[in-house]
């Protein structure tokens, strides 16, 4: 299967700068590695999970990928054609859509939902016979009723607020969705209905999406991929089922162990993983999860590790990754 | 079964709005007894935060108890005096917020609110209470206690926020602890060390703590009972255990099957509660989740359920509870 978007090599850094005038001049030539050499790859009508802690980059990789962060390195290709200049990015933009992380704060207060909807094809200049049909209809497939559009964003809930989200990144009939934490402060019951709209709509459209969140449980029941970030490092990709079953990175293995379990039965005794995550300011060398990791040995602190691959499309960066059993 | 050292009797509360009295907590009753964790759980609007505000007195201004009290220490402490509350507040019922940056004051170092909340202790020198603050800073986990004691509380990540807040809450030496959504706002490794902190605390503990939250997984690795709400009532209360391999109740069983932590396989579509909760204005005659329920029967909509014992310490709100 040909990869829809594909990313080589990507890495990112940042200028730091202080606060005032001074700090920015002493500091203008100091630059703080943000992201390092990300393969990813999306295929046409799949879900991509991107995991990771607070800081591990997930949003600045999302950003980038969608062109709203200048990238320092590597390559990125859609649908073939690589996207670099900013024409190829307005291009790209055509062709997909980001749900951003908070959906009120995302939705202008001062416009309907009707007009909201329709908003990027307005952006786009995309020809519209009817707005007030073409929103409809857009609400219609998010499973809301046409009413809706005459409200504002502050009289929405939390769950139709995301699926007005979803029905703008809709309107221009995309082929990729990058949605940030699309359940974050939802219910349960409300976080499953949204999933099952992304899944339906990548079933019956054939979009694909890229999900990034650190709820590992929603994630692994609808994403078809997953990546797993860190400290700015691609610690292990795959597919979602293989790498639930055998964890090759011991910090996938740690972030599995640390789920919550609502069964009283199954309650932890012992902590997987202590720590946090370290400052992108502060990196350590070597392999950027030894401070935490149970099974560091003195190479990790010195070597970083490669991306290697394993059988059944997988990879992990780890020097000592848990040995695979061959592919079943 | 020792003593409750804190119980809800009957407790209603109800906002006033434009639109009428949003009845927020209707009836509730729920006791939490020395050297207990117990939770409640239940989604947005279920009267989870007015209950967790009765608790620390601090209602807000244009809520209302139309019933019941809180009974501690012998007292209903929704009916003391301002002053008398304030006695109570902190030193004795304490609270961990869902977010600690708000919690502290972002112009003062830690250590001096370190100090102030142990303000009671008239006979205590300031030294002492800074001691006593390190040793705290110390015992929650903080790496390097004298030094963090002299930092703002922006310069610590949220992990390290939420553990100088439960430090802060301790200090205080309350009977009872009540953590409203404390891993809500924190990372998966950074929650599974919370939790296993307020874990070790409750040994050193003797009062109770009261978790409040929507996740079940914090309640699944923490708590030995289990409060349900739905629509500002409790529909099931009982021992972990039971609530989740054995829920009486529909809407316990519904949300228990919402969570995809408990599935074991990956499945191609979530389990979602459909329907909506009921206009807390206006509620229905019957009981109040009637419309989204898989079992409902006729008299469900007539007659408000009661609750009724399914077993030890076991009790739901539904007719249907001893199918």
């Amino acid at each position: 299967m040909t990869a829809l978007y594909e990313v080589s090599k990507l890495s990112v850094d940042l200028l730091a700068s202080g606060n005032g005038l001074c700090a920015q001049l002493i500091q203008r030539h100091l630059t703080i590695n943000i992201l390092q050499d990300i393969d990813i790859s999306i295929a046409a009508g799949e879900i991509l999970g991107v995991v990771g802690e607070s800081g591990s980059g997930k949003t600045t990789l999302a950003r980038s990928m969608l062109g709203l962060q200048p990238v320092s390195g590597g390559t990125m290709c859609f649908d073939g054609r690589e996207v670099a200049s900013r024409t190829d990015f307005s291009n790209l933009r055509r062709n997909s859509a980001f749900m951003f992380q908070d959906p009120v704060a995302s939705l202008s207060p001062r416009m309907k939902v009707g007009a909201l909807v329709v908003e990027p094809l307005v952006i786009q200049r995309r020809p519209m016979a009817n707005a007030a049909e073409k929103a409809k209809e857009l609400l219609e497939r998010v499973g809301l009723p046409a009413s809706i559009a005459g409200r504002f964003p502050h009289e929405l809930s939390g769950g139709q607020a995301r699926r007005v989200c979803v029905a703008r990144a809709l309107a221009l009939n995309p082929r990729l969705v990058i949605a940030d934490e699309p359940t974050a402060g939802l219910d349960v019951s409300v976080q499953g209905e949204i999933l099952n709209l992304m899944t339906g709509l990548k079933k019956t459209l054939g979009l694909a999406f890229m999900i990034i969140t650190h709820n590992l449980a929603m994630v692994r029941h609808v994403s078809d991929r997953i990546a797993i970030l860190y400290l700015g490092r691609l610690m292990e990709t795959g597919p979602t089922r293989e790498v639930f079953a055998r964890p090759a990175h011991p910090y996938t293995r740690s972030l599995i162990a640390s789920e919550p379990q609502p069964d009283p039965r199954k309650r932890r005794v012992d902590l997987a993983i202590k720590g946090e995550i370290p400052s992108v300011l502060a990196r350590p060398p070597g392999c950027a999860f030894h401070t935490r990791c149970t099974l560091a040995q003195q190479r990790c602190k010195e070597e970083s590790p490669l991306p290697q691959s394993l059988p059944g499309g997988r990879t992990v960066r780890c020097h000592f990754p848990e040995q695979q059993p061959s592919t079943t | 079964m020792s003593e409750a050292l804190v119980s809800v009797e009957d407790l209603s509360i109800s906002y006033a709005s434009e639109a009428g009295d949003v009845q927020a907590l209707r009836h509730a009753n729920l006791e939490a007894r020395k050297g207990e964790v117990i939770g409640i759980v239940g989604e947005s609007g279920c009267g989870k935060s007015t209950l967790a505000s009765a608790f620390i007195n601090l209602v807000a201004p244009n809520a209302k108890v139309t019933s019941g009290a809180i009974r501690f220490q012998g007292k209903d402490i929704l009916k003391l005096l301002e002053s008398q509350k304030r006695q109570i507040r902190g030193r004795h019922i304490a609270m961990i917020f869902q977010d600690p940056m708000m919690a502290f004051n972002p112009v003062l170092p830690l250590g001096e609110q370190l100090i102030d909340f142990q303000e009671h202790r008239h006979d205590v020198p300031r030294s002492e209470k800074r001691a006593r603050a390190t040793a705290m800073l110390e015992r929650v986990g903080i790496p390097d206690p004298a030094y963090n004691l002299g930092r703002f509380v922006h310069e610590l990540s949220g992990g390290m926020r939420q553990r100088v807040a439960i430090a802060a809450a301790l200090l205080m030496t309350p009977e009872i602890l009540v953590a409203d959504e404390p891993t809500t706002a924190l990372d998966v490794t950074m929650e599974a060390q919370i939790i296993h902190l307020l874990r070790e605390l409750r040994s050193d503990h003797d009062g109770a703590i009261i978790v409040i939250t929507h996740h079940l997984g914090l309640i699944g690795e923490l708590c030995d009972r289990v409060y349900v709400m739905y629509a500002g009532e409790v529909v099931e209360e009982g021992r972990t255990e039971d609530i989740y391999h054995n829920p009486r109740h529909p809407y316990t069983k519904a949300l228990i099957d919402c969570d995809p932590a408990h599935l074991d396989e990956p499945v191609a579509f979530l389990p979602t509660i459909p329907g909506r909760l009921p206009d807390l204005v206006a509620l229905p005659s019957g009981c109040s989740f009637a419309d989204r329920c898989p079992i409902v029967q006729e008299r469900c909509r007539t007659t408000s359920p009661r609750m009724i014992e399914t077993g030890p310490q076991h009790r739901a709100r539904c007719h249907e509870a001893l199918r």
